[in-house]
Formats: structure tokens, sequence, C-alpha cells
């Protein structure tokens, strides 16, 4: 739809939600002008609002007021804990004390007035407010609204409030819509009220369409839509939080109820609106951001310096552990060494005796001699190892030899048979050690000569080379998505995969599993797993051991992006296989836009593109929302039809459409365009009206009405209460009309 | 519970004004919420004898709707053999259209003054809820509330295109309830 946003523009507006601000004390109203006066006092008894009020002005009889006060219909009666002081909180003062938001009642539940208990204290304080004080009745006579075709049970309930409890001479109620319409239509002065038309009344739980003949409103064939302004809000509410389930924040209903106001519309044609909007820029074009509140969070930020110094003193720790190494590492050796030359002096020293060369030697700990030259070996090993450390000296290795080999057996003895054994296991594994030396220098330089290859390849024949590979990158991304499908069709149980596990397992676990010749020539016995290739069946039938295979390919399919990106300059990082899994829609991220994990500001946003024509929709088809009922363009099709057609081209002449919900843009727009195809071409559809002041304009209809003649005639006296019942009521033009009318 | 020093000075100084205005005796000063708030004001409009009658009790809303239908049936039971009784005293044929007979003889009592003729049908509350919808309903996206001309089999979700199935496909089952609940379906396993 049209809208001023961004449109190439890189800023876009962004909306702050508001934040409540606390109500300021207002002094009540002075009664003395209408104190004694049997000014009749105007309520519109509203499901969100309460707007009161006298209906005259201060100053002159005659001059009707035009502005009641219009407070939140909610009281909240709330023991405050610091002071212990029990408050009555009325309306928006409730803002005031956070802890009273909890203790909120309201008279309303929906459509229905229910709660009399808060009526009474919202009426008092209505009552208050204009400074009804010194009167030992509310001596005013009462016109009140109540819903169109209020329950009987509400109806009495607040006529005994207020005729028992309040004791007005007199009560007289009406339906807001029809009031609304009498301000927007009033006749001239001397004039009848009698205007046809079709009234439209958008209320905060309810949507009803009331035809109107000749001034009176004619309630049977009127119908009610359960679908209001709470439900929009409500519905708002819950798509955004499905669009954004990790949102940060709590939206409340009274934001969402701010961003109904403010940001959704009708659409003229729902259906090629979100056409359009199938286009992301459309989307992008149409989005409204909203910014909530958040918090940054408090990073400590090192400055420069600071982090130059922990990186150093962390160096110098490093180095510090690597001299202490190093200094043990040479204390070890030097010890080494000093037993290897203590062991050699005592070689030298040896005496003659092999006797006393044992003793020597049992004495330093020693079994035999076998085992000190052993230790010898050991020592020196060590030490050659740590010296060629310390000085990186890389010595050939010496080559070992195995003198016995050669020797055959029968020369040797049974200590030389050890020793030979030996020796032959020690040149088994230096033989393999050298084979797999040679075997990875032969690798090595195959894939130098590859890498080589390839190099040539890719210098000579550029399109050739970068062919290969597109090609190998695509048939490894194919095989990793066949792989991906196939796992999700072995998750599903009645797959044709799953189904060709089952079988195979089937087949495998069979009791008759051998061909019947086949047992007879193999003797009866089932052959599985002689051969190899047997075995691979249980490749197919585990589900789990493809990750070694993915993770294969998986590498694969990296090195030859990376050659690639690296060398050919026509492939993108756009064309890997990383970029074309993770791509979302540009739609997608056109209605949803994401932003990264950090980004505190931005993940408290909501875009609000769709939704906003979305949830004005509902209004004319419920079903959206899950609520099995007609839309408003069903149900005015239904109204009209039960007219017949001269009366029904009167009434299009007028339609008429009112309360505050019908301040979202585009309404009327909308009923027009739903209402010229359901009427006759020839027939003229009037322009839709709506009211001068869709809020206010109910009351004011009421004050106006309050100042006429006609006024008293239809009020319930006092007395009349008291013989007939709260029910009953006199049947007229503005109001309910159900079986208990008064004779 | 009696309030603290402060808050009963001020209601003694409310009772004797007969305007009452906040005004701090001096202890302390009213919190914001205290000045908004009604309770001490006095109420002289009311009437104490006035005792909450037995129907006071806040009923829901369930019981209030059952109330009107059972009335409206009452009713209905009522005029019916109201019908009944006046062909029976009459004696006559019966008529095909006993209720234009019945709307003439109203019209005849209504010569006598003071008496509302019912000729119409009696609108109530519910009587005038409008009817479901008849006409075909439009598949909207769950997710983006555009078009949706497809239907995801295992969570009975409406998607608008491939894009949107792949996130359908990666929503856990409670947020695919979620979403099917905001359509009004919702799928209760016993």
């Amino acid at each position: 739809m049209s809208d001023a946003t961004a449109d190439g523009v890189p800023a876009v507006p962004v909306h702050y939600v508001p934040i409540p601000t606390l109500p300021t004390p207002t002094p009540r109203d002075d009664y003395a002008p209408f104190s004694g006066t049997r000014t009749p006092l105007v309520i519109d008894n509203g499901a969100t609002q309460l707007r009161f009020g006298f209906s005259t002005t201060p100053g002159g009889k005659d001059e009707a007021n035009t502005s009641p006060h219009v407070n939140t219909n909610a009281i909240a009666k709330y023991k405050e804990r610091k002071h212990g002081t029990s408050l009555l909180l009325f309306g928006d003062a409730i803002e005031s004390e956070s802890g009273a938001r909890s203790q909120i009642r309201t008279p309303w539940e929906g459509d229905v007035l229910l709660n009399f208990d808060a009526l009474e204290n919202a009426l008092d304080c209505a009552f208050l407010k204009l400074g009804i004080c010194d009167t030992e009745t509310v001596e005013h006579p009462v016109l009140m609204t109540e819903r169109l075709c209020s329950p009987l049970h509400s109806r009495s309930l607040t006529s005994e409030l207020m005729f028992e409890l309040y004791g007005v001479p007199s009560l007289l109620y009406c339906v807001d819509s029809v009031m609304s319409f009498y301000q927007n239509n009033k006749p001239p002065s001397s004039g009848a009220f009698d205007t046809d038309g079709l009234v439209i009344s958008f209320n905060t739980a309810s949507t009803s369409v009331i035809p109107m003949v000749k001034g009176k409103g004619l309630l049977s064939h009127a119908k009610r839509i359960p679908w209001g302004a709470q439900q929009a809000t409500d519905y708002l509410l819950k798509t955004t939080q499905l669009k954004y389930p990790n949102f940060p924040t709590r939206v409340t209903p009274a934001q969402s109820s701010w961003m109904m106001q403010n940001f959704c519309e009708f659409a003229p044609d729902y259906l090629e609106q979100i056409r359009r909007l199938r286009q992301p820029d459309a989307l992008r074009a149409g989005a409204r951001i909203i910014q909530f509140p958040f918090a940054l969070p408090v990073v400590e930020e090192k400055t420069e310096e600071e982090l130059a110094r922990v990186a150093e003193r962390r160096r110098e720790q490093g180095k510090k552990l690597q001299e202490i190494a190093a200094k043990n590492r040479q204390e070890k050796l030097e010890a080494k060494e000093r037993d290897r030359d203590f062991m050699l002096k005592l070689k030298e020293d040896r005496p003659d005796t092999k006797r006393e060369w044992m003793s020597v030697l049992r004495g330093e700990g020693f079994d035999d001699e076998d085992s000190f030259e052993q230790t010898l070996k050991k020592l020196e090993a060590d030490i050659k190892r740590g010296r060629k450390k310390d000085t990186d000296v890389e010595e050939p290795a010496e080559e070992p030899t195995f003198p016995l080999l050669d020797v055959p057996d029968a020369d040797l003895d049974e200590d030389q048979l050890k020793e030979k054994k030996k020796q032959r296991l020690l040149k088994a594994g230096y033989d393999a050690r050298l084979k797999a030396r040679r075997e990875k220098e032969k690798e090595r330089e195959e894939k130098e000569a590859e890498e080589r290859r390839e190099e040539d390849e890719r210098e000579n024949n550029f399109g050739e080379w970068s062919r290969r590979l597109r090609a190998e990158q695509e048939a490894i991304m194919v095989r990793m998505k066949e792989r991906s499908r196939r796992k999700a069709a072995l998750a599903d149980r009645k797959s044709a995969a799953a189904q060709a596990r089952m079988k195979n397992i089937a087949t495998l676990a069979a009791d008759d599993r051998v061909n019947k010749k086949k047992r007879k020539a193999a003797g009866g016995e089932d052959m599985f797993g002689a051969d190899d290739a047997d075995w691979a069946i249980y490749r197919k039938i585990n589900t789990a051991v493809e990750s070694s295979d993915e993770e294969e390919d998986y590498s694969q399919l990296q090195t030859i992006e990376n050659k690639l990106l690296a060398h050919d300059p026509t492939f993108t990082l756009a064309h890997t296989h990383a970029a074309i899994t993770s791509q979302k829609s540009a739609m997608l991220s056109a209605f949803r836009p994401p932003y990264e994990e950090g980004d505190v500001e931005g993940n408290t946003r909501i875009h609000l593109n769709v939704e906003r024509w979305r949830v004005c929709e509902t209004w004319f088809s419920p079903g959206m929302a899950g609520v099995d009922s007609a839309g408003l363009g069903e149900v005015l099709q239904g109204v009209l039809a039960r007219f017949s057609d001269a009366e029904k081209a009167r009434m299009v002449q007028n339609v008429f459409v009112t309360g505050s919900p019908s301040k979202l843009p585009g309404l009327t727009d909308r009923i027009y365009s739903t209402l010229r195809p359901i009427l006759p071409p020839e027939m003229h559809l009037g322009e839709i009206v709506r009211a001068a002041d869709p809020s206010l304009d109910a009351w004011r209809g009421m004050a106006a009405f309050a100042n006429t003649d006609e006024f008293s005639k239809y009020g319930v006296t006092k007395e009349e209460y008291e013989e007939l019942g709260g029910e009953r009521i006199k049947r007229w033009w503005g109001g309910n009309w159900n079986q208990s009318v008064s004779p | 519970m009696w309030p603290p020093k402060g808050a009963a000075k001020k209601k003694a100084a409310a009772a004797q004004e007969a305007v009452a205005t906040a005004t701090p005796p001096g202890e302390y000063e009213p919190t914001l919420s205290e000045q908004l708030s009604y309770l001490q004001y006095a109420r002289p409009f009311k009437n104490p004898n006035y005792t909450k009658g037995v129907g006071r009790r806040t009923k829901i809303l369930k019981t209030v709707l059952g109330q009107e239908r059972e009335r409206e049936r009452q009713e209905r039971e009522r005029k019916r053999l109201e019908r009944e009784e006046k062909e029976a005293g009459e004696g006559e044929a019966m008529d095909v259209d006993v209720k234009r007979e019945e709307g003439e003889k109203a019209k005849a009592k209504a010569a006598t003054p003071g008496v509302v003729v019912v000729e119409e049908e009696v609108p109530t509350y519910l009587s005038i809820e409008a009817p479901p919808s008849l006409l075909p309903q439009r598949h909207y996206c769950d997710i983006t509330g555009l078009e949706a001309p497809y239907t995801d089999p295992r969570t009975n979700l409406r998607y608008h295109d491939k894009s949107v199935y792949e996130l359908i496909k990666n929503l856990s089952p409670s947020a695919a309830k979620d979403y099917l609940a905001a359509r009004g379906v919702n799928p209760i396993v016993k």
C-alpha cells in the first residue's frame, strides 16, 4: 500500500514503543452549576473506555456538552506495601502503581457486562470525578448505554445498581452505535429523526450491523460478529510471538494494541495485496520496524595496552616454563652421564675374578652381567638422544647388523638361538620401517607429480580444468544430497527405502535362507560370509554408518572448493556447497530479517509486514483466526437480503461506520468494495460515512438526545422500576428491545 | 487493618469537607497513586441501606448465556402454548400461516392503548449472533500470511512455497502446534 517509508533509502525509520507515562492527578469537577438541576447524566459504558459527563456544559442549559471524561474502564483495589494504605484506582490511574496492575478488574468480560463490583466502583469514581458529593442520591436522570441486545442479567443488575444504590430518578438505556448515527445524521431542530441507513458498529469484542429504518433501529434484523478490537489485538500478539519465538522481551497486550492502532490498515483487496507482497522488495517497502526497549550488555573493553600487557605476561610465563623444563632435562642428562661414567669406571676397575665381579655387580643392584651391559647401553642411548635434542644434530642412524641371521641353526647353542630369534624380529621390524618410509616417499612424490600435472593443466587448459573440478564438486554435492534424502526416507517408516531395508533384514534372518538346491550341494549350511562381498549388506542395513563416508566426501568437497576459489575467478563463495545449503529465500529474509547474534538492538526489533493487513482482514473473515463466524462482508449481505429492494436502496445511501476500531485506515474503501458487488449494479451506493469522531460521537449523540424532550418520555422511572423490576424497559428507536418490554 | 496515622488524618479531613482534596496534613507527601486513589472520598450519594442482592455475585459468562438461552426457550414454549390456546378457544380451522392470524389479532389488540405488539422476532443476545461462514475458506500460509496453495501432511500447516517448507521441516512439534492453534485448529490427542 502507499507508504512513505524507505524504498532505496538506507535508513529505514524505526518506531519506538511508547513508554507509558505516569498519570497526573486532576482535580474533581465543580458540582455547583449542576447541583439542584436535573441535568441528565450521560454515561457511555464501553468495554474499553468509560465516558461520562453531564449532558450540558456548566454554562448554559441549552449548550450540549461535547467533551466527556474519558477513562479506561477498569478499576483496581490495591493495598500498597510500603505504607499499607488501601487504594482504589480508576482507569489510567492504575498505571501509577505497578502492583495494582495485577489487581485490575473490568466490569466487562468481552462482550457482556458481568462484574458488578467493578461497575459499582467505576461508577463511584465517575460520580466522584464529576463532583457529586453532598446529595443523598444521584439526582440526575441517567442515559446509559448497553450493548446491542444485552443479556437480561446484565441489564437487571445495572438497573438494580442505579436505582437502589444510587437512587437515580430515571434511567434510559440506549445502543451506542445508534446514538452515534443520530449524532451524525441529526435532523434539523424541529424535525423528527427518521433517516434510513445501515450502521456498522465496531466495538471492543464484537462488530454489529444494525439496519435503521425510518429512524428506528430494527434490532431483529441486526447481526453481531464475535470479533472485535480485542480479538484482533490478541491475534496480532499471537502472530508476532510466532514470528519471533526467541524475542528477548515480553510484548504486553497494551503494546500490541498500540501497534495495531498505529500500523495496521485494511486492504481494499486482500488477495491482491498479498500477491503484491510476494516480492521481497514489496515486503521491505511495506514493513514497519518497531524497536522495543533493550539493554546493552556491559562489555568490559580492554584497551589496546591492556591487551598487549596481558599477551606479554603470558609470553614471559611461557618462556620461563621452557627454561625450567630445559634445566630439568639438563640435570637429568647430567645425572645419567654421571651414572654411565660410574658404571664405566666400574667396568675398568673390574676385578679379575668373575666371582668378585659378580659380587660387585650385585652390590650395585644388578643381577648379572647381561643386565649390567643392558643398562649401560640404555644409558648411552638416552644420553645420545638427549644430546641430539639439545644440539639438533641429525646423526646418521647406523645400520643395525644382524650377524647371527646368516649362521644356520645347527651351529648355534641355546643362547645364541634365542639371540638369533631376537635378531630376526628386529630385522623384520627394521625392514618394515624402511619399506614404510620408502612408500611414504613414493606417495609424496606421486602427490607432487599430480599437483604439478594439475597446475600444468590449469595453466594451459584452464577451461578444461575448471570444468572438471566443477563436475566433481557437483557429483559430490549430488551424492551428499542423495545420502541426506536417503536418511530422511529411512526415518519415515512407510517409505520405500525403509521397507526395502526391512526386507533385507527379514531375508537375512529367515529360517529358510539358503536355497534348497544349494543346501543339498553345500551340505545344508548357510554359507553367508564365505564370500567377502556378503558383508556389504550390513552397510545397507546399518543406518548409522554413513558418517565416515560423509566426512570423506565433505573433506574432498572442501579441497576442491578451495582450489576453485583460489584459481577460478568465476567461482565465487556463492557457488560453494555451504552457501547453497544455507541459502534462505530472499522472501523469507525480507519477511523476517535476521540479525546477528550479538546485535542486541536488532534482536529486539519487530518487523511488521504482512501482519499489518492480515490482522485487519480478520474482520472480514474471522475464520483466519479460528473463529467460525461469517465475516463482515457476508453479514452485510445477509442483513440486506432481508429487506426489499426499495428499502435496500434507501439504506445503502447512508452506510455509517462508527466505533473506535473504525479509525483504522482503509476501512471505508474496503466496505465500499465489499458492498458494491452484492448490490444490483443500478443501485446507487453512497459513500461510506465514518463518524466524525468515532470514539466520542456516541456520547455526543446521547448528550444531544438527552437535551430533547423525547428523553423524558422513554426513561424508566424509579417507581416503575420498583413495580416491574430491572428487566423492563420501554421500547424506543434507540434502545434495545426484547421480551421484557414495558406495556 | 487500620491505615497508619497519616491516612487516618486524611480521612478525617476529607470527611469534614464537602469536596475533599488530598492535602497532606504535614506528615508525609502522598504518593502519586494515593493522590489518584478515590478510596478516601466520601460517597454520600450511595444508599447505605443497599445490600447486595443474591444476584450480585459475579456470574461467569457461560452461566449468563445459559440463562439467556433458557429464557428464550421458555418464551418460545409460552408463545406456542398461547397460540394453541387461542386456536382451541376460537375453534377455527387450522390456519397455515398462524403467525399472520396472530398478527392480525395483535393488530386489533393494538387499538387498545398500552399494548405493545410482538409481531417480529424478538432479538436476543444469542439470536443476533452471526451464522457460521458459508463461503469456502481461503488458505493462507500459517508462517508468512501469504497465499498457501500447499499443505504439509505431517503437521497440517499451510505454506507458501519451498523455502517456507524448509522452515516448517525444522520446526519443533510444539511450535507447529502453536501455529495451528493460531489458526484455530487444536489437535488434541487424548
